[in-house]
């Protein structure tokens, strides 16, 4: 708490002082620094978005022109790209996909939150014997590179017969796989207060009770952060059901998306660039609606740890 | 959890005095009591796995479609991938023991699986099941690995030149009237000054030192594969260095693209964008370039490769790929009843065409339907029987990090960020630890 009082007193002082200085400069020397900003801000805007920008243009360019013209601007600009990637691959239509990816996403989220908010109470509030031993065990599965669990984890799923269906990819999230977040919300809940639970429990709560009361009101940031990070990765990832499905009509966005592609025999990259802004979509408007809470997470979480 | 384990181990159980019948059958006595055992009508169900594209998805729709008016008991589960995608999951299945039943297979990788048990020896089934009539026998040896069949040849590739008839008329150069590598050169650099001249971006071809194939079709003129049976390099540092150095001159008077400019349009080639007026490569990526040319043009060229030495057989046909089946299939007869059907079947010849390369079986060739661009290279591979040797032997383990290796030092070299004695040492540094582990 102390930290922050410090520069509060600060910015008291600096907010007395100013009214000594003549304001007309202060004001015209505050826009042009602001202006400079700006543009310098625009400026890095600019380069950092120019692929973004290339690729939506980009999906209105005739396959045969990708290597004609590496230009911004389309020469024969078409919608044929849209019309033939919303038709879909193989019989399988585009929205399949979007659908297959949002369900896999969407259950990975409920997945990921209800089993790691549940583990991060049981490693933050309970007592039981090993508690240390398991959080390092935990915490030491952040160490363990995922291409050496690839193999066994193919094995295990092989023999349980549930290779080519989602559970694979679903059924690890509601384990509390995810040590990442298991650790962000064991953070989270070890910086409230433990006289709230002890109130509870004197009022005759249990664990149940007071987690789904108490803690889990109180760790919606962390919560929220999570959610949108599970969202992200699994929205974008590619390997977990390369391995996993085996059915086209199953297949998430990103691994249809490359169907498209095919260096061993024709290739149609406007089909590639406009399937892949589409697929880009979702998680844009995700980040956009969310991008608020996204930073109050992050950031709470910064300051309290 | 006690009784899923019981259940698994009896499963395992199970598969194992299953599996071990399977052997005990496939010793027994070849093929006629094979097929005695099996029943046809049998309702299975079969995973058939490929590579591809969009397009080459509702090929193996429609050949499988026509394969189940003749077999409706045999239920087949496709499942596609882009080429790269499609190895990394073959890889992890591999390794966690499941492999589809039945497999679009790569020369490249048939070493590897098939050293490595993965493969059913298809042996037994070949003349009865697998019918062998319509492929010619240096075909078959294609998909021999060690004493056993582990695959069969789809179709066939051969190595050949490939130019862009208009862009040659456009700066007024004569195709190309065959010779050797230097008359190459010196063509080349016909194109490109011609084009200089005209005021046009094109170059006559892109570094043909860039190409392990191109090495390879030098060495076996001299009567040389690259690699023995057994899998060791054939070739020495000074071999490659000479190789290497035939490409300086080219490289210096910059009668062939530029490696910055290539890097500008990559993944394309610069004779995919129109920026060169000859390429040597496989003989079926004519389609490719066609599509990614636009329709601008319509027609290609398709010559023979430049001449090493008169007489030589230094080209050969190479499988543009093989069908193969997993060695722990449950249904090792309707797995290569449905090999048979995609490799020699007029319907699969008349679904897949040369999508998959030109059919390797004569059956298969009279069903399909070809295009003119097929036909001429039909044609082609018809035209180089003169020079058509025996294949190589089954390309080594890591053959493609080392085919991917020499195209990443023909780029270094296509900036001068290398010199070739340094290019060749990394090289056969980079080989000896492909050979060595």
């Amino acid at each position: 708490m102390s930290t922050i009082e410090v520069p509060r007193a600060e910015f008291l002082e600096i907010s007395t002082d100013q009214p000594a200085q003549p304001r007309r400069r202060r004001i015209k020397r505050k826009t042009v620094n602001t202006v400079i900003w700006m543009v310098a801000l625009l400026a890095l805007t600019a380069i950092v978005l120019y692929p973004l920008v290339w690729m939506l243009f980009a999906t209105f360019k005739p396959s045969s022109e990708f290597g004609q013209n590496p230009g911004l601007m389309p020469e024969n600009p078409t919608v044929d790209n849209y019309v033939k990637v919303v038709e879909g691959i193989a019989g399988t239509p585009l929205w399949r996909f979007f659908a297959n990816s949002l369900f896999i996403a969407v259950m990975a989220v409920i997945g990921t939150l209800f089993s790691s908010a549940l583990a991060a109470y049981a490693f933050a509030r309970i007592k039981f014997r090993g508690v240390g031993l398991l959080f390092a065990a935990m915490i030491g599965t952040l160490l363990l590179p995922f291409h050496v669990i690839i193999i066994p984890q193919y094995i295990m799923f092989n023999k349980l017969e549930l290779v080519d269906t989602y559970w694979p990819l679903i059924l690890p999230k509601f384990l509390a796989t995810e040590a990442f977040f298991v650790f962000l919300i064991v953070q989270f809940i070890r910086n409230i207060p433990r006289d709230m639970d002890e109130a509870a429990r004197i009022d005759g709560a249990g664990h149940l009770r007071i987690f789904f009361s108490i803690i889990l009101p109180l760790i919606k940031p962390a919560l929220i952060t999570s959610a949108i990070f599970t969202f992200i990765w699994t929205w974008n990832d590619f390997l977990g059901p390369l391995l996993y499905i085996n059915t086209p009509e199953e297949y998430p966005l990103p691994i249809a998306l490359k169907l498209y592609n095919d260096q061993t025999s024709t290739s149609d990259y406007g089909a590639t660039m406009a399937v892949s802004f589409l697929a880009l979509l979702p998680i844009l408007i995700f980040f956009i609606v969310f991008q608020r809470f996204l930073v109050d997470g992050v950031a709470t979480q910064g300051l309290k740890g | 959890m006690f009784n899923i384990r019981t259940r698994r181990t009896a499963l395992a159980a199970a598969a194992l005095t299953a599996s071990a019948a399977l052997v005990l059958t496939g010793c027994s006595g070849g093929g006629a009591e094979t097929a005695a055992t099996y029943d046809p009508d049998e309702k299975v169900t079969l995973d058939l796995a490929f590579w591809g594209n969009d397009v080459r998805a509702e090929l193996y729709d429609a050949a499988i479609a026509s394969f189940n008016e003749e077999y409706p008991n045999i239920t087949v589960n496709t499942s596609f991938l882009g080429f790269p995608e499609y190895w990394e999951k073959r890889q992890t299945e591999a390794a966690g023991g499941g492999l589809p039943d039945v497999m679009q297979f790569d020369y490249s990788y048939l070493r590897q699986y098939s050293e490595n048990g993965l493969l059913l020896d298809l042996e037994p089934y070949l003349g009865n099941v697998i019918d062998t009539e319509p492929l010619a026998q240096n075909i078959l040896d294609i998909g021999v690995v060690g004493d056993e069949t582990t695959g069969i040849p789809t179709s066939t590739n051969a190595w050949g030149m490939y130019t862009n008839p208009k862009l040659l008329e456009q700066v007024g150069v004569e195709e190309f009237a065959g010779g050797d590598w230097e008359d190459y050169d010196a063509w080349m650099k016909e194109v490109t000054d011609a084009a200089t001249a005209a005021g046009v971006e094109l170059w006559g071809g892109t570094d043909w030192t860039g190409r392990i194939q191109n090495f390879e079709v030098q060495q076996r003129a001299k009567g040389e594969d690259l690699f023995t049976e057994d899998g060791e390099p054939n070739f020495t540092e000074e071999d490659l260095a000479a190789f290497w150095e035939q490409g300086d001159a080219v490289r210096t008077d910059g009668s062939v693209i530029g490696q910055q400019r290539l890097e500008e349009i990559y993944p394309l080639s610069g004779f995919d964008s129109a920026l060169t007026a000859s390429e040597l490569t496989w003989d079926n990526f004519g389609a490719g370039y066609l599509g990614n040319l636009g329709t601008d043009f319509t027609e290609l060229g398709l010559f023979e490769p430049p001449v090493t030495e008169e007489g030589a057989k230094d080209l050969y046909l190479k499988p543009s790929m093989l069908h193969s089946i997993s060695a722990k299939t449950e249904h090792p007869e309707a797995a290569a009843t449905l090999v048979n059907f995609l490799v020699n079947s007029p319907e699969s010849g008349a679904a897949f065409g040369t999508n998959r390369g030109l059919p390797a079986s004569t059956t298969a060739l009279e069903g399909a339907d070809l295009d003119p661009l097929s036909q001429q290279i039909a044609d082609y591979e018809a035209s180089i029987a003169d020079r058509l040797g025996d294949a190589p032997p089954v390309p080594i383990v890591g053959y493609g990090t080392l085919e991917e290796k020499f195209r990443l030092i023909g780029q270094e070299l296509g900036y001068g960020t290398l010199t070739v004695d340094d290019a060749v040492s990394q090289f056969f540094s980079e080989m000896d630890v492909v050979l060595n582990q």
